[in-house]
């Protein structure tokens, strides 16, 4: 049961702007964790950009969940975990940060901010404070029910791209990936090529 | 970059080199990795020390790993002269890159058996490696071989025959607490590395068997040992609700404690006493006493059983849980029988010797609450006279609870207690997922029932 980052980000007419993050990398191999952690600002981004105003989602890629809320007045936040984590509890921690987000922050810093410039320092106050979501969260016994409903499910990461586009081109093209980070997923996506031979 | 068969010579050698350097100016490297990097950068070396650990850029381990792998080769069929130092650096380098090469594990070995190696520098790599390659059999099977030879060891030197003058005896008690301590930190030292590999890696069923074979090798009736590790995975287990392999070893831990609580009870009193005050060890094991230590695990049952309901509320519909509490329950009917007949045991004896107060229906009243069992031993009550324990039975329900102080016999799950949970989590909770393990748990339970009855 892990939480890996968490984000608030601003969705724009066509892209995402990232206001701030917080990031829990310490169970990866020490080597790995800057390229992990520009995936995560990565992928948080493109779902953000992906995802509707006043939605909810989670979707699910290989042993990650990432669950996001867009609200309507664009002000986003996306959390990172494992498969294990309840998501329930994921939802409450996102709308509690965007709730004390955009108290704090300005509305006009949104469009434009940047993590250097915005002045919020709770998110990594939260993201360790969640590791154990019995202690961070009273209502993870009563069960809340979620209105699950309302939560998009998707498997995969593909099915929020659109037709003909493709994965592998938006991380070459990314600015938010170094060249170490491309190298890196080029290994990863080689490597499960590989697993996923028919024997 | 090169390519030719002598390049590729120099700079293999040199990164070889560059590696035992580095461990020998930073001995506290705690990770090694490899650096994603396609493309080799100018006259730079390919290995990089940050902080504490220690990674390889990726462009070299196609140039590397076949080099050392060939040479150990040629060294194994003697084409190829390597001395001891050189054969530690090579095997070093490549079981960082490969730890599941066997051959050159073994090669360790022979340089282990004649000392030109030692057990901890060994052990050392080992753990490196397993950041890398948490799971790796030969790893593992590599560390219990080298911890058997320093088990071997410390008692080949326990037991050389002491001098007859009295200064060398003091000196071998002396060593004797040296070389238990070294045990000790040995054993501590494996349970760190356990249960780092089992956070690198989920269900990472060769950590915890290691660990469960450590223990069993290393902490053979050491009752504290036991009860701590029972406890520092409490949290773990919270948070890793499913993975199954932690679970088990609670359960290995909890069955543990229980044989060896039947097995030796004074031993088990004690050593739970010996944080709150002495016992000494001459101390006549009771039936008392038996059943306190045992009452002490069944305490432990309950705990287990609460802890599991509490997960199951808080994380609904991981099938783990449910697996736990089978398991759970199972060995606290064993359990329970088990204290059963201990009891009746104590009952006659009672009844023949110590029933002073001619108490016609003796109720159950055990002395003292599970929380401070030194007290008993030590108090002033235990010699000779006849103890506060009249006799118990645990089957009899209006006797179940009347405790003269704090409360001895927990609340054991039974059957009936099983099936009123079970419906209430079917009442309360609307998983899918949970509902359906709820409803096997009781299938389980009506072929448990129906086998005990």
């Amino acid at each position: 049961m892990k939480l890996y980052s968490l984000s608030v980000l601003h969705k724009g007419a066509t892209k995402a702007n990232l206001l701030k993050a917080a990031y829990d990398l310490s169970s990866f191999n020490f080597f790995q964790r800057s390229s992990l952690q520009e995936f995560m600002t990565f992928t948080s981004a493109l779902i953000v950009e992906r995802s509707s105003q006043g939605s909810r989602a989670s979707i699910k890629e290989q042993e990650y969940m990432c669950h996001v809320y867009v609200r309507n007045d664009n002000l986003s936040a996306v959390v990172i975990a494992d498969i294990e984590y309840p998501q329930r509890v994921c939802f409450t921690l996102l709308d509690k940060v965007l709730e004390e987000f955009s108290r704090q922050v300005d509305s006009i810093d949104w469009p434009t901010g940047k993590p250097e410039t915005i002045n919020y320092k709770a998110l990594d106050i939260y993201l360790s404070k969640y590791q154990n979501p019995r202690e961070a969260d009273a209502m993870t016994k009563v069960q809340a029910e979620l209105d699950e409903t309302k939560v998009i499910l998707h498997h995969t990461m593909e099915s929020l791209l659109e037709r003909g586009e493709k994965l592998d081109d938006l991380v070459a093209k990314s600015e938010h990936l170094g060249t170490q980070s491309k190298a890196f997923y080029k290994t990863i996506v080689s490597c499960s090529e590989i697993h996923n031979l028919p024997s | 970059m090169a390519e030719s068969g002598e390049e590729v010579d120099v700079l293999v050698q040199r990164v070889v080199k560059d590696i035992s350097n580095a461990f020998k100016r930073n001995p506290n490297i705690d990770e090694i990795g490899v650096i994603p990097c396609p493309e080799a950068r100018y006259n730079r070396s390919p290995i990089v020390l940050l902080e504490n650990k220690l990674g390889v850029e990726s462009w070299c381990i196609k140039f590397l790993l076949p080099y050392v792998h060939n040479k150990l080769l040629l060294y194994r069929q003697r084409k190829h002269w390597l001395d001891r130092e050189a054969l530690v650096d090579i095997t070093s380098t490549l079981l960082l890159l490969n730890p599941d090469f066997t051959t050159a594990w073994n090669v360790r070995k022979e340089l282990l058996q004649c000392g030109a190696l030692s057990p901890e520098k060994d052990l050392y790599l080992g753990q490196l490696a397993l950041t890398k390659f948490p799971k790796s059999p030969e790893t593992w099977i590599h560390r219990r071989w080298v911890l058997q030879l320093i088990l071997r060891q410390a008692s080949a030197m326990s037991h050389k025959s002491p001098n007859n003058d009295g200064g060398a005896e003091q000196a071998e008690c002396g060593r004797s607490q040296e070389l238990s301590e070294h045990l000790s930190r040995t054993l501590h030292q494996e349970m760190k590395v356990c249960s780092d590999a089992a956070g690198r890696y989920p269900s990472n069923y060769n950590a915890w068997s290691h660990r469960i074979w450590v223990l069993q090798h290393m902490a053979q009736g050491n009752i504290k040992v036991f009860h701590d590790e029972l406890s520092s995975t409490r949290l773990w287990v919270s948070v890793h609700v499913s993975d199954h392999s932690g679970f088990h070893y609670r359960q290995f831990l909890i069955k543990e404690l229980m044989t060896q609580a039947a097995a030796r009870p004074s031993q088990c009193v004690s050593s739970m006493a010996t944080s709150n005050g002495e016992v000494s060890a001459a101390e006549s094991v009771t039936l008392e006493q038996k059943q306190l230590s045992f009452t002490s695990v069944l305490q432990l049952f309950h705990q287990e059983m609460e802890l599991c309901s509490d997960l199951m509320q808080s994380f609904p519909g991981h099938e783990a849980l449910w697996s736990h509490r089978r398991h759970i329950f199972y060995l606290c009917q064993q359990g329970r029988s088990q204290l059963q007949g201990l009891c009746s045991r104590s009952m006659e004896d009672v009844e023949s010797d110590h029933l002073t107060d001619g108490d016609p229906d003796p109720p159950l009243i055990l002395h003292h609450s599970c929380a401070h069992p030194v007290q008993s031993v030590n108090g002033q009550r235990h010699t000779g006279e006849p103890m506060e324990v009249d006799g118990f039975s645990l089957s009899d329900p209006h006797n179940r609870k009347r405790l003269k102080r704090g409360v001895l016999v927990p609340n054991l799950p039974t059957l009936p207690s099983e099936h009123s949970f079970i419906s209430s989590v079917l009442e309360e909770l609307h998983h899918p997922e949970h509902r359906r393990f709820a409803l096997a748990y009781r299938k389980w339970l009506d072929t448990v029932g129906d086998l005990q009855s």
